[in-house]
């Protein structure tokens, strides 16, 4: 392949590889109109003020209801945006039972949670689901807004940013505007898709072309997000700190230490409660009885979809490590290992260490720069006139 | 108010003579013994139900972040409620009103200060999933109540369900709360109104009389629960804390809000409107439940914000006539010091001669699926 402008080299590659893909992807097919690879898609407009405000609000832990818990608690910067840990630990006296995916270029999805119940063009919605649901923040949305009113810095930046007082709408729709801002920044193979050739170790370009070719996986993580955002089960196993196959440290958060103790009680047992409660509340039929994760099935209730998840975009796939809904895979290593490997649902792709150690070594190109973010420092309560709301 | 005085003088010398035949004729229900509190016939009361009550009642999962169980503002130790002037409320937030007492809340057909909950089987839930008192989620708490397996059983053997029913679990603890009685044979004025005459003091005696004339509390402090169980404005000060701390500022707006009051009235109010919440009629604003006068001597402070915190206190603030825009017809009671202090040895021989105490029962535990499939 000849390198050229980045957008003629974006065609050629879909040219060159669709057939490849279409020829070598084990169950599924690229769709005819798919860009294979695609370079990062732009950034939305973003409203500075309301950004301005979502961010102290993405840090401030009095959105959820004990005030124990912000947005950054489970999706820490430094931590790729999520918790570092297999599984999420959500709010406080409960432990979560997915991963809690990282944000890089959240605003570009099409389908938000592991099992695409949200719709990635409404980010002001996953906001409120996060905030308000019991499981994550557990906040009441008046008390929140009440609580934010208190804060004259709040008060001011919120008349500034929308006009008025705060309330729900406006405190969703601020936290989401800065979640357009994050993003993934100076990733190689985004540069590289953009003109720049040696972005690329030679590792790293093998792997690209067993992506695109014999690994075939690029048949769903393509694109400009690197994902079709389909839900598909690929057959990743539960982790088995959920099934209780395996002890479970419980989080290293406060309010979730998981010991086991009439008080404190099995982390196992807090995630399955945690598991079968959404189920539950998403009216999945017989909720009660179900022993693994069923994924989309709880929102399409259609046999076909039971262990699905939305495929995750893979930009800046190095730095959100542990994997996949369950993150029952501590390394991209082993992620590939998986697929190579295959199960009842996916052909085993008969690559060679050193091939997997090249698509490894692509995954790892497709990772940009660690966020650079200082919490901001968040202003305190005030009082205010009596009778003066 | 007139009226009523008449009638208490009137009738105020008989009291101790004819007490429950007189004041049955009457317009005003006398002092009298409390019955055995009556259950729902919906949920009648067992021994099962009773016991699993108990352990709900203590529970922690029955809130949102599982440290926030019925008992943490409602503690035996502290007359069944928190002992401060205005509830601590769940954490990162603060309460606004002082937490009632359980005792004898088998009584009332009303719940909250401004009667917002008409069974014990609906206080519950509006307690544990209140933003600032519990704030659990149902279907959370009911999961939770899911995975253990002695709960499974015992809400299997008290309800016959196959898994334990959030709703369920309210019907249980409003069982439980129907044992937390007072005890007749431990209150002197219930001993004395049952032929014991030495079990009253003199003094408590001619407290009595002031209270059922002169003082006229029994105008609305009657019956055998010693009260109406109506609402009115007596002119209860504002608790300094809504002008000092953010946190009380934050959750009486988060009231006025979640209650759906006028924009023109959220934006203004700097106190808690009581009965009006309810109803939105300018004339019950500032309106509160009269709260029964027994087992006083255990659940201090006193008021719907906890404000005064003595028995004496109480006293003379009706004594003074009440608080500053009272609409309940208070007058100033002209009562000596002597008769202050009778008064309240009257108020203090409500209650039982030494508090209610129970201790925490054993919790169960919760377990995975693996336990409970077997």
């Amino acid at each position: 392949m000849t390198p050229g402008s980045g957008l003629s080299r974006t065609a050629k590659l879909a040219a060159g590889i669709s057939a490849l893909a279409i020829a070598l992807a084990a169950s599924t097919t690229l769709a005819q109109d798919a860009v294979p690879f695609a370079p990062l898609p732009d950034a939305k407009e973003i409203n500075a003020d309301r950004a301005k405000l979502g961010e102290m609000l993405f840090f401030d832990d009095r959105l959820s209801g004990d005030t124990s818990h912000s947005c950054a608690s489970c999706h820490d910067p430094a931590k790729g945006w999520g918790t570092g840990e297999p599984m999420s630990h959500g709010y406080t006296g409960s432990l979560y039972f997915r991963n809690a995916p990282g944000l890089f270029n959240v605003a570009n999805r099409k389908y938000l949670m592991w099992d695409g119940r949200l719709d990635g063009s409404d980010l002001g919605t996953l906001v409120r689901d996060m905030i308000t649901e019991a499981h994550t923040m557990n906040m009441d949305s008046r008390l929140a807004q009440e609580r934010l009113k208190q804060v004259p810095e709040y008060a001011a930046l919120t008349e500034a940013a929308y006009g008025g007082d705060p309330y729900g709408g406006k405190i969703y729709g601020a936290i989401a505007e800065y979640l357009k801002t994050i993003r993934t920044t100076n990733a190689p193979f985004d540069a590289y898709l953009r003109g720049e050739e040696a972005a690329l170790s030679d590792s790293a370009k093998r792997g690209m072309d067993l992506f695109a070719g014999k690994a075939g996986c690029v048949s769903c993580h393509n694109g400009p997000m690197l994902s079709d955002f389909a839900t598909k089960a690929t057959g990743v196993p539960d982790h088995p700190s959920l099934t209780g196959a395996a002890p479970d440290p419980g989080a290293t958060h406060a309010g979730h230490s998981g010991t086991g103790n009439a008080d404190d009680p099995d982390a196992t047992a807090l995630r399955q409660i945690t598991m079968l409660r959404h189920f539950a509340t998403m009216g999945t039929p017989n909720y009660m009885n179900l022993r693994e994760d069923v994924g989309n099935y709880v929102v399409t209730k259609d046999k076909a979809d039971w262990g699905a998840f939305v495929t995750p975009s893979l930009w800046d796939v190095g730095q959100t490590a542990p994997y996949m809904h369950s993150g029952v895979f501590a390394t991209l290593s082993e992620v590939v290992a998986f697929y190579n490997a295959g199960n009842d649902k996916l052909a085993p792709l008969g690559l060679t260490a050193g091939e997997q150690a090249d698509i490894v070594a692509f995954l790892e190109s497709l990772t940009g720069d660690a966020p650079s973010v200082t919490p901001p420092e968040l202003p305190d309560y005030a009082l205010r006139g009596v009778g003066k709301n | 108010m007139i009226q009523f005085k008449k009638t208490i003088l009137g009738a105020s010398a008989l009291v101790v003579a004819f007490a429950t035949a007189v004041w049955a004729e009457g317009e005003i229900p006398a002092l009298a013994t409390l019955p055995t509190p009556k259950s729902p016939a919906d949920n009648p009361l067992t021994p099962e139900k009773v016991a699993l009550g108990e352990k709900l009642y203590w529970d922690g999962r029955l809130s949102g972040n599982g440290s926030m169980p019925c008992s943490s503002c409602h503690l035996p130790d502290v007359g069944w409620g928190t002992g401060a002037p205005i509830s601590f409320g769940y954490p990162g937030t603060q309460h606004w009103r002082n937490s009632q007492t359980i005792l004898n809340s088998a009584y009332y057909n009303k719940f909250f200060w401004e009667g917002s909950a008409t069974s014990l089987e609906s206080q519950a839930p509006d307690a544990a999933g209140g933003g600032v008192a519990g704030n659990g989620d149902d279907a959370m708490m009911e999961m939770r109540l899911r995975f253990v397996p002695d709960y499974v059983r015992d809400f299997k053997q008290v309800f016959g369900t196959e898994w334990p029913n959030i709703a369920q679990a309210w019907m249980a603890i409003a069982a439980y709360e129907r044992t937390i009685v007072t005890d007749a044979t431990k209150v002197p004025f219930d001993r004395y109104l049952a032929g014991d005459a030495a079990a009253m003091s003199d003094e408590a005696k001619r407290g009595m009389d002031l209270f059922n004339g002169k003082a006229g509390c029994i105008s609305c402090h009657n019956g055998a629960l010693v009260s109406d169980q109506k609402f009115y404005n007596i002119g209860v000060p504002t608790a300094p804390e809504f002008a000092d701390d953010p946190l009380y500022q934050i959750t009486q707006r988060w009231e006025l809000y979640q209650k759906g009051v006028s924009e023109e009235v959220y934006r203004e109010s700097g106190k808690d409107l009581g009965l009006y919440f309810r109803t939105k009629r300018p004339e019950d604003k500032y309106k509160f439940r009269t709260p029964s006068l027994r087992e006083l001597r255990w659940t201090e402070p006193f008021m719907h914000n906890g404000v005064l915190a003595t028995l004496p206190d109480v006293v003379a603030f009706y004594n003074a006539g009440g608080g500053e825009g009272q609409t309940a017809g208070l007058q100033p009671l002209g009562l000596s010091d002597a008769e202050q202090a009778e008064l309240v040895a009257f108020l203090e021989a409500l209650s039982m001669d030494e508090p209610l105490l129970l201790d925490e029962p054993e919790l169960p535990e919760t377990a995975t699926w693996s336990e409970f499939d077997k």
